[in-house]
């Protein structure tokens, strides 16, 4: 890869006659369009010191070759335990009913739910693991392809509560207001679509709906407004207000932009104001996302075998068997960042139905993605996360019975996993304790995960950074150093 | 207006000799500049050099003793010549030769240079050559310029004197000349009148006031306008919609359950402040601390909701305390933004890099916000507002109020007498007696277990579960009760559950009554929510331990904590109190015995034969439920003195009608007091809290890590900016002095900064949140200081400013630049033309609906909910406080400022033009051109139904030709006519367009909403729609 030339996506080029076309075609022969924005950087604020290349992002080019172009994020929203899923403990089920030895506790906090527990009694998981797999029987189209993936078992974070934990893993603090990893990305390194968003966000709609999710956590914080996650949605308008009024037909909208387009022109040749032909090629832009974005989430023109693939649940719009799907096409149009989120892992009680249930819907799609992606070549140039904002506790919370008990939010170590992209396949990463409460080797801080991930993309997280009030201000803050044994 | 005029001395300097002698005043002036010549004057420290010692060298070497190195700081003369234990001197000033620091940043080698290659912030040559050439000069530090106190600058020496209205003016042209420009000529009075209108009221004129504008000869015309809009009550509307950024208002609580907060009524104080013209030390002073005003009014209270706009949670599980601090935190960081432009928070886990503002400052800072009492969680299970509050009543519940606290307090009089006179009737009643009622419980819980406790069976409790009761007897604070029961503690508890009548654990969602052991306290507590609003008490002794206990606690129903006991073993128990401030209702929800979700229960302890009484019992009835037949053994006999309280309190209590009678009447006297007041609604505001906490400062920032050795309290501010004075009060009232003390170098720079840029889009800070020392420098320093101190001296006037600025001669230009002035500035850094502002979120909207005539222009009140695309709040799954229910009628065309925000799920259409989430304070918006606005303008409903709106009302007012619809649809949204070359484009539009519509039956039903066949009015609604998407209407120029 390292031959390439920067950003070399395939797309750049698509980019370019794009605007050269537009320029060309365009009545006006107004030269020097900043086409900034969503589908790029430059911004009207005039504060902003670095203005970047019209489509390219802040840095201009990676820091170094990327090894990754993109990344689809596929968020398990709520915290998935990882006893049942990637860390199998047998000793928990062979100390089932025991309290939990205060040495391996070690005085740590607890969440104000478990906290007061009179007892704390160790769990184990109901799913098994066969034959020293490295993912649980509840996942059998992931461990299907577990020779693509990198485990990493030794996550860890310091939230314990949903809305700190998730605003950390998506923006690397717990304070509100800070720009989301896909922001940064779409600032750092800009879009490789002219038609489509840099960030784009799904969120499923088949799943169950224990903890809300917030716009704040595919926010733009503090960097501007355009490099905000744009949310797809299913159904009849995908993003908000992309449809045109009733009555208003294409070719009416075609005369309106036209109309548009002369006054706004006429504007520029009164006032100069480049902000005013800035915002001729917005409305363009709009005019072409009015029709690339329907394009892009029209799944009917994919054949049977790929609905197969994905599972049933694929050919119902705004599942998260669908919207892995989606990411797919999204991935293929040069879309840099899609983040998929997937509530209902929130499981204090009734874990075993409910993680089966969760286990249900998301393992076949989540697999399906990985493979689709590597049959088409594109694995390799795209990162595949899978995981949430916290692990669980190896103990009960509440009542535990013979088949039923809860586990509640835990900091300290979880996995996720990660396929594609540069990192290093068919590997189990860091080891956790015999109790799966603490990091025993390799522990990946949220902030190394997200070094990792910007390295991976060819960026350096301490050189990718935004002053706001005064500060130089970092996805990984002043932390985060690159796991090199994920590498590939 | 007469005290902005005699701000304006410095302009007869000026203006008054224009006439006269030019040349004699440019020559009086220009003594005072000196002339600089850029290419033999060393580099300036503050605008050159410490930048570069900020960003590269003071991480290491800055003002945070923690991280320094090698004891070498740079942020000061002294420690920069200080002789390092290498023997060396980081910067001997004059001599490059002998300083350390020339070598060091000059080296090739990687473990020499400085800053050392791993911190990746590498100098440029021209850096190292500004450091050289500063050290060369002598290294003259100068201190930051916003850490000194602004004083008015002498006028600079200008050419052209008679382009000046102002000193404004003078400053301005200064630069203007210098970089050899000249000002644009003035903007054309239709553009004006639009540029003013919409930044001081935030609308556009309609082409009424547009028209008398024009018309007008008087050479007061302009001036009549400004009045005109500072006099209108849009003035604070417009105004608040800025400041409600800063204080990061919204309508919900913010993280992830998100709930409503009701904290509208403070917006409305602020529109109501704004309009009134407050002084801004007092805008200030009450928004810190109206509550510590001496005779603090309602609305000064209400002011202080501003410290309480802050994101709370009510997650489950969240920890109390971390919390707690986290609001803390956001009080002050948003005081440090809003009123001082500086980073505080920078400070909160170290000293401040850059800044002179040390951790133990930023706490102390922190305790001045720490003083309420407050929980650190909202109530999940309760409505209970969060504490502290004030009641929002009208006048005439005031009045009703007033007269109902004076019944009670009269029917408690009357109960006081009643019972006083019984004592002289008891004696003889007990010599009588035949039968005495014993007490009989409301209900009894016999708890069954295999235990035996002096009373029957028991019940040994594991901490996790127990009895739980759903039938329990109602109970209102106003209501007398007691609890009795055996009790037996395995050991000391730091914390257990004993009885409870609520759902969690959390502190605001407990609430009725409680029986607790704390610390080894009994604690008795009747709750509203949990600090702020509770009466409870504490026996003074440790609760005995490995003995069964009897216990019983009585409350008479007086919301007071002296009206609360403990007895055990029958004696009354010394108690403490612990919260003596019971102000809403105490609804008991369940009645668990030994166990609460969430809470530690009590483990290994024992618990039998409880029972709940209506009543506030006597101690002889204690006694008589402990030892049955305590009573029978003092009937028929003389009182001994040991019994004669218990005697007269029986007698009272269970058999004087009088007495009995007094009791029930002061009940529904309180009941109907309490009725009232807990109807009105509350908002959380400010109040110091009579139980204050020790506050530490946290150990890198640490809820759950205080440093003991370092305790902070209210007694100081930033040293750096001003001294705290011995003599102010140690609250937030002296922090308030300190705010607005004149001397204060900051709060009045940071509001004319904030002005000034809501008239030109860009401060003079261009950083309106940083004035710290990696804020960005003032374009015109000496401008910047004469408005703050004129500021200051009118009287902290802020109309007067905003008036002042606005008739500036800089204000008025052209904001038209030819291609040359644009290349030389293109940020218009030298204001060498007017200025050109994106329409924030609101405006575009307002200016929407109030040209096609549909605005309401109502002030204040609920917040409402115009249309937004469905399903938003469901997609984000906070479904629990339903969905979004747009508004109809008035409220769906009210000004955006009234627009509900949930902080989770803002307003999609007003995210995109730039509006936050209210999340924390933000005290500057990004103004981004993207192409998702041209989506919302065009496509949004809310803005289609705008355009319809705008083509129905250009016809109704000019009639059937179409051009003149146009050029009036034109004139309502952009304040001028079209131009030839924009009426052919548009009037072309409208031509194809009714081609297409009349062929399109259905399109132009949908169009028009309605059934109307009339293609020609759906052809001027498209045009409408497309003129809302233009510059001309987006941009105000």
């Amino acid at each position: 890869m390292n031959g390439e030339p920067p950003l070399c996506t395939g797309y750049d080029h698509l980019m370019a006659l794009t605007r050269r076309h537009f320029l060309g075609a365009s009545a006006l022969g107004l030269g020097g369009l900043a086409l900034g924005s969503i589908f790029g950087t430059g911004t009207a604020n005039s504060s902003v010191e670095t203005q970047a290349p019209p489509g390219l992002g802040t840095l201009g080019s990676p820091h170094f070759p990327p090894r990754a172009k993109r990344v689809v994020y596929l968020f398990q929203a709520g915290g998935p335990s990882q006893f049942e899923t990637l860390d199998p403990k047998p000793l928990l089920r062979e100390r089932l009913g025991q309290e939990l030895p205060d040495s391996v506790r070690q005085g740590q906090r607890l969440t104000g739910m478990s906290g007061n527990q009179a007892t704390l009694l160790l769990a184990g998981s109901f799913a098994g693991f066969k034959n020293g797999a490295k993912v649980s029987d509840l996942l059998p189209h992931t461990a299907a392809i577990a020779d693509d993936l990198c485990i990493v078992r030794t996550m860890f974070t310091e939230a314990i509560n949903h809305d700190p934990a998730i605003t950390f893993f998506c923006s690397g603090s717990q304070q509100a207001g800070r720009p989301s990893m896909g922001s940064w990305l779409s600032y750092g390194l800009g879009s490789m679509n002219a038609n489509l968003p840099a960030f784009i966000v799904l969120v499923s709609k088949d799943a169950a709906r224990d903890q809300p999710l917030y716009s704040r956590l595919w926010g733009p914080g503090f960097l501007p407004s355009e490099h905000q996650g744009v949310q797809f949605r299913a159904g009849k308008e995908p993003v908000l207000y992309l449809t045109n009024p009733e009555g208003v037909s294409p070719h009416a909208r075609r005369s309106m932009l036209d109309a548009l387009a002369r006054l706004n022109s006429d504007q520029f040749a009164a006032t100069h104001d480049p902000e005013v032909t800035a915002r001729i090629a917005q409305a363009e832009m709009a005019y072409r996302m009015q029709t690339s974005v329907p394009d892009a989430t029209d799944l009917s023109d994919e054949p049977g075998e790929v609905f197969e693939l994905y599972g049933p649940s694929s050919r119902t719009p705004g599942t998260y068997a669908a919207n892995c799907l989606l990411a797919r096409r999204l991935i293929e149009r040069g879309v840099r960042f899609i983040q998929l989120f997937h509530q209902g892992w929130d499981q204090h009680g009734d874990l075993p139905a409910s993680i089966s249930r969760q286990c249900l819907q998301t393992d076949q799609p989540s697999a399906a993605l990985v493979r689709d992606l590597k049959r088409r070549g594109l694995l390799d140039d795209t990162l595949v996360v899978w995981g949430g904002e916290f692990g669980r506790t190896a103990y009960c919370q509440g009542k535990m019975t013979p088949n039923n008990y809860g586990r509640d939010h835990h900091p300290r170590c979880f996995s996720i996993w990660m396929a594609g992209g540069g990192i290093k396949p068919g590997t189990a990463w860091g080891t956790t304790d015999d109790f799966g409460y603490n990091v025993a080797e390799n522990g990946v801080h949220v902030h190394d995960l997200h070094a990792t991930i910007l390295h991976l993309l060819g960026v350096d997280h301490e050189r990718l950074t935004y002053r706001y009030q005064g500060r130089d201000f970092r996805l990984t803050d002043v932390f985060g150093k690159v796991v090199d044994g994920l590498l590939m | 207006m007469l005290r902005a005029a005699t701000v304006f001395s410095l302009l007869h300097l000026l203006v008054g000799c224009d006439q006269r002698d030019h040349a004699a005043t440019a020559a009086t002036v220009s003594l005072l500049v000196p002339g600089q010549d850029a290419l033999q004057s060393p580099p300036d420290f503050n605008r050159e050099v410490r930048p570069i010692l900020s960003d590269h060298c003071y991480r290491c070497h800055g003002p945070d003793a923690s991280t320094r190195k090698r004891g070498l700081r740079l942020d000061s003369l002294e420690g920069a010549v200080l002789e390092l234990r290498s023997g060396k001197r980081a910067i001997v000033p004059g001599d490059i030769e002998s300083s350390e620091a020339a070598a060091r940043i000059m080296s090739d080698d990687p473990g020499e240079v400085m800053p050392p290659p791993e911190m990746k912030h590498a100098l440029t040559p021209a850096q190292r050559t500004v450091i050289l050439d500063w050290i060369r000069a002598g290294a003259e530090y100068q201190p930051h310029w916003a850490f000194a106190m602004p004083a008015a600058s002498p006028l600079p020496a200008i050419a052209d004197v008679s382009w000046c209205r102002d000193p404004i003016d003078a400053f301005v042209l200064a630069k203007i000349e210098h970089e050899k420009l000249s000002p644009s000529p003035e903007a054309d009075r239709a553009a004006l009148l639009r540029r003013v209108s919409l930044a001081l009221t935030g609308l556009p004129p309609t082409p009424d006031e547009t028209d008398a504008f024009l018309a007008d000869q008087s050479p007061h015309a302009y001036e009549a306008q400004i009045d005109r809009l500072l006099s209108s009550s849009k003035y604070g509307e417009r105004m608040a919609s800025d400041w409600l950024d800063v204080a990061r208002f919204a309508d919900t609580f913010g993280y992830q359950s998100d709930w409503d907060c009701r904290v509208w009524p403070w917006r409305d104080w602020l529109i109501n402040a704004l309009n009134s013209n407050l002084p801004y030390d007092r805008f200030v002073r009450d928004q810190i601390a109206g509550d510590l005003q001496p005779g603090a009014t309602r609305e000064q209270r209400i002011a202080t909701a501003f410290n309480r706009l802050h994101r709370q949670t009510n997650e489950g599980g969240s920890i109390d305390e971390e919390f707690r601090q986290e609001y803390v935190s956001d009080r002050t960081q948003t005081f440090g933004t809003a009123f001082l432009g500086l980073t505080v928070e920078c400070a909160r886990c170290h000293d401040h890099k850059y800044d002179p503002i040390s951790q133990t400052e930023y706490y102390s800072l922190g305790a001045f916000f720490g003083s309420i009492d407050e929980a650190g969680t909202y109530s999940y299970s309760t409505p209970s507002v969060p504490s502290p509050t004030v009641r929002l009543s009208t006048p005439e519940q005031d009045a009703e109020l007033a007269r109902l606290a004076d019944a009670a307090r009269k029917a408690e009089a009357d109960l006081l007498a009643a019972t006083e006179a019984s004592k002289r009737e008891c004696a003889p009643w007990l010599e009588r007696a035949r039968n005495i009622v014993v007490p009989s419980p409301v209900r009894r819980f016999p708890l069954e277990g295999t235990e035996s406790s002096p009373s029957g069976t028991a019940t040994l409790l594991d901490g996790d579960s127990g009895p739980s009761f759903t039938d329990v007897p109602p109970f209102r604070r106003c209501d007398a009760l007691s609890l009795v029961f055996w009790m037996k503690s395995p050991d000391r508890k730091t914390r257990a559950t004993i009885i409870h009548t609520s759902r969690f654990t959390i502190e605001s969602d407990q609430q009725g009554y409680q029986v607790m052991l704390k610390d080894g306290h009994l604690c008795w507590e009747i709750i509203h929510s949990w600090p702020g609003s509770a009466a409870a008490i504490q026996s003074a002794e440790d609760f005995p331990v490995a003995r069964w206990v009897h216990v019983a606690v009585t409350y008479d129903g007086s919301s007071r904590a002296d009206g609360m006991h403990i007895w055990l073993d029958g004696k009354p128990a010394t108690s403490q109190i612990v919260r003596d401030h019971l102000d809403g209702p105490t609804t008991a929800r369940t009645f668990e015995v030994g166990h609460r979700d969430r809470d530690q229960g009590f483990k290994g302890g024992a618990l039998a034969d409880v029972q709940v009484f209506d009543r506030d019992l006597s101690r002889l009835e204690v006694l008589e439920l402990l030892k049955p037949g305590s009573i029978e053994s003092v009937r028929g006999q003389p009182i001994k003195p040991e019994n004669a309280r218990g005697v007269q309190e029986l007698y009272a209590r269970t058999v004087d009608e009088r007495s009995q009678l007094a009791a029930k009447q002061l009940r529904e006297a309180r009941a109907a007091y309490q009725d009232l007041l807990e109807s009105i609604p509350e908002l959380m505001v400010m109040e110091e809290s009579k139980y204050p906490r020790e506050s530490f400062v946290l150990s890198r920032g640490q809820y759950d890590q205080p440093d003991r050795t370092r305790p902070v309290r209210a007694d100081r501010a930033i040293d750096g900016v001003l001294q705290f004075e011995p003599t102010w009060p140690r609250d937030r009232s002296g922090l308030a002095l300190w705010t607005t003390d004149p001397r204060n170098p900051l709060t009045a720079r940071v509001a004319v900064n904030r002005l000034w840029s809501i008239c030109f889009g860009r401060g003079i800070v261009p950083t309106l949140e940083n004035f710290g020392l990696q804020g960005e420098a003032p374009t015109h320093p000496e401008l910047l200081d004469t408005l703050a101190a004129d500021f200051v001296r009118s009287g902290w006037d802020v109309k007067a400013m905003l008036r002042r600025i606005v008739l500036s001669a800089t204000f008025r230009q052209s904001s038209n630049a030819d291609p040359a002035k644009l290349a030389k500035d293109p940020e218009n850094k030298l204001l060498a033309r007017g200025p050109v502002i994106r329409l924030s979120a609101e405006s575009l909207r307002d200016q929407a609906l109030a040209a096609s005539g549909l605005l309401v222009q109502k002030i204040g009140g609920p917040s409402v909910k115009p249309w937004q695309p469905p399903g938003l709040w469901g997609d984000a799954g906070a479904s629990s406080q339903g969905d979004y229910a747009p508004d109809t009628g008035e409220n769906a065309h009210r000004r955006s400022l009234y627009t509900y925000r949930k902080r989770t799920a803002p307003p999609p259409n007003m995210l995109a033009f730039d509006a936050g989430s209210r999340e924390k304070c933000l005290a500057r918006r990004q103004s981004t051109n993207t192409p998702l606005q041209p989506l919302v303008l065009l496509n949004d409903p809310v803005f289609f139904e705008c355009a319809r709106a705008l083509a129905d009302r250009a016809q109704r007012e000019s009639g059937d030709d179409p051009r003149k619809q146009i050029v009036r649809a034109f004139r309502l949204l952009v304040s001028r006519p079209p131009r030839d070359t924009e009426l052919q484009a548009l009037v072309t539009l409208y031509d194809q367009q009714v081609t297409e519509m009349t062929a399109d039956e259905s399109a132009v039903k949908s169009v028009l909403a309605s059934d109307r066949p009339d293609p020609r009015r759906a052809a001027m609604v498209l045009v409408c729609s497309t003129l809302l998407a233009t510059d001309a209407a987006v941009t105000s120029r």
